[in-house]
């Protein structure tokens, strides 16, 4: 359990202050949509949300094409052609939405972005739990120009964060108690939401 | 400016006229050649003799049998490995005070069956030298030849076998494995004049051939077959065969045949034209390789045990010509290996090898690369303070204005 906690799953290779792109190590090993990712620069831990996976050629110029018509598997199509797998990269993107310095988590974006090349970690259980205490972060999160819908991703983060909760039922009440004040205007992206996180 | 597209249009139209009218009298070569290549009662032993004998003035390939003879491809192993190389270079740049060149050669170890496996690298190769610049003769008289140009051309060449010799080292012993170059073995290229003696020895002798007896001595023993592919070739040396076949003059004599003929009518205009792979195109089936021939290139004089053959298969509706040193065409399983697995590798690669064309993606130096590589140079001058000397007509190239 405590190898898969600290499981390392890329590296930074652009980096923003509110957003960084990493590669995967392995091809298609992607952090699940909304997990809780981390990364650090000098004297912070960075804590990011996996908002968009992608996987496409490493040369931006050569684009894959069907090639398993006569395959039985997708595991035959890989063997037969067994370049494939080093001309792909696979990619995810995530969202900052805070940092720890000092042993302090702050749910609001770090002074410095990530260096390039920083490797990138699925945060363990304790952390992620640590993480989840304040729910400052979903305002980062519905105020982002991600390119999926924030009530998906939302609903994936609580999903997520709910797996490793003592008490996963009182926490995604807590969660809907507080997108309810956030989003006392708009009754419909909240019930969006609600309705993905319903157990 | 960029090309005016409109004044080249009718210019194209001409040209396709002209193409157009030329193909019924290439037709009616095509088929006189056919009939030669397929008549079994020609007698390959005096067609031989006739090809040796003969004061010729091109190339004819010597057949080693039937010039019609075909054959099928094997199934391919169910574990093997393909290896390759291809290379390309950034040349010297004359309007650059700071002289030096680039090579870079991909290559690619791809494995299939039990352990499917695919390895991808480039190694680019800075050299700046004076060793590396400019080949000085050996004999005294201090004379200096700059590699760069052809002569780059063919290190890069070199150097791509160095990495396929390098690489057959490594393969595992207990599987099959083909080893493919890029374009033709025979180094013709060292045959101009302008090709000091001591170049072609350095080139030749301690080069290439080096690395083919290199190759040859890994491979004894083992299944290793070592093959040169070349896609749509403009070759027509087994034409050249057909035309000593029905040359009237036996021994062969062009120049006399000139001098009997003023008005240019010779016997061998009659498959003026026809190149080897309209040939091989009509004989074989898809998949089907012809019989050997040995290529009669005076460059191959100096190839001894490595002495070049080569043959046609035919992918899909495309020729490839297939160039294999004396040792691959006299050892039938290897010759044939490499036939099945050219095959194999064209089937997977949509008609032309995988392994060659993810080599040449590993190699390919492009603009914006040539562009970057004169940026870092500059760089490091400039961070050693030293000075950075290009040519105005440079500098116009680099820098467009109005």
């Amino acid at each position: 359990m405590d190898t898969e906690e600290i499981q390392r799953v890329g590296e930074v290779i652009r980096s923003a202050t509110s957003g960084f792109t990493a590669q995967c190590y392995e091809l298609d090993r992607f952090p699940h949509l909304g997990g809780l990712v981390k990364t650090k620069n000098i004297g912070a831990q960075i804590y990011g949300i996996v908002f968009n996976a992608t996987t496409g050629g490493i040369d931006p110029g050569r684009k894959p094409l069907a090639r398993g018509k006569d395959e039985v598997s997708e595991e035959a199509l890989y063997k037969s052609s067994p370049q494939i797998s080093k001309l792909l990269k696979s990619e995810f993107e995530a969202l900052v939405v805070g940092y720890k310095e000092d042993n302090k988590v702050f749910q609001y974006l770090p002074p410095q972005p990530a260096p390039i090349h920083s490797f990138v970690y699925l945060c363990p259980t304790q952390e992620v739990i640590e993480f989840s205490r304040s729910f400052e972060f979903l305002y980062t999160l519905l105020n982002s120009a991600v390119t999926l819908p924030h009530e998906e991703l939302i609903a994936a983060v609580l999903r997520n964060m709910s797996l490793v909760q003592e008490d996963k039922h009182a926490f995604l009440v807590s969660a809907g108690k507080h997108l309810a004040t956030i989003l006392s205007g708009d009754f419909n992206r909240l019930r969006t939401i609600l309705e993905r996180i319903r157990q | 400016m960029s090309l005016d597209l409109d004044r080249i249009a009718s210019q194209v139209e001409k040209m396709t006229d002209h193409i157009d009218a030329g193909n019924e009298e290439r037709q009616k070569h095509l088929a006189r050649a056919m009939s030669v290549l397929c008549d079994n009662s020609l007698n390959i032993d005096d067609l031989k003799n006739k090809i040796v004998s003969g004061k010729i003035s091109w190339m004819p390939a010597e057949p080693v049998e039937n010039l019609s003879n075909r054959y099928r491809p094997e199934q391919p192993p169910e574990n093997f490995a393909v290896v390759a190389t291809d290379g390309s270079q950034i040349d010297v740049d004359r309007h650059h005070s700071t002289r030096y060149y680039l090579i870079n050669i991909g290559s690619v170890h791809l494995e299939y069956g039990d352990s499917a496996d695919a390895r991808l690298e480039s190694a680019p190769q800075l050299y700046f030298d004076k060793t590396d610049l400019v080949m000085t003769s050996p004999d005294g008289s201090n004379r200096e030849v700059a590699i760069e140009g052809t002569l780059l051309g063919i290190k890069r060449d070199i150097e791509e076998f160095k990495h396929l010799a390098q690489m057959a080292a490594s393969l595992k012993e207990e599987i099959p494995a083909l080893l493919l170059a890029d374009g033709t073995l025979i180094r013709w290229n060292l045959m101009s004049k302008d090709i000091p003696e001591f170049i072609v020895s350095e080139f030749l002798g301690k080069g290439f051939l080096k690395c083919l007896d290199d190759i040859k001595e890994i491979s004894e023993g083992k299944n290793i077959a070592l093959a040169s592919y070349i896609s749509f070739p403009r070759s027509s040396d087994v034409v050249g065969s057909i035309r000593i076949s029905i040359c009237p003059y036996n021994p062969v004599n062009c120049d006399k045949c000139r001098r009997d003929n003023p008005n240019g009518n010779y016997a061998c205009g009659a498959v003026d034209g026809v190149q080897d792979k309209d040939l091989f195109l009509t004989l074989l089936d898809s998949g089907e390789r012809s019989g050997i021939f040995i290529s009669r290139s005076s460059i191959q004089e100096r190839y001894g045990i490595h002495r070049i053959y080569f043959y046609y298969v035919k992918i899909e509706d495309e020729i490839a010509r297939i160039e294999i040193p004396e040792w691959i065409a006299r050892n039938d399983t290897l010759l044939n290996m490499s036939h099945t697995l050219i095959l194999d590798q064209c089937r997977r690669g949509q008609g032309y090898p995988v392994a060659l064309s993810e080599a040449h993606e590993q190699a390919v130096v492009t603009a914006a690369d040539r562009e970057n590589l004169q940026k870092l140079v500059e760089a490091s001058l400039s961070e050693k303070n030293m000075e950075i000397n290009t040519s105005a007509k440079s500098f116009s190239k680099r820098t467009r204005w109005i």
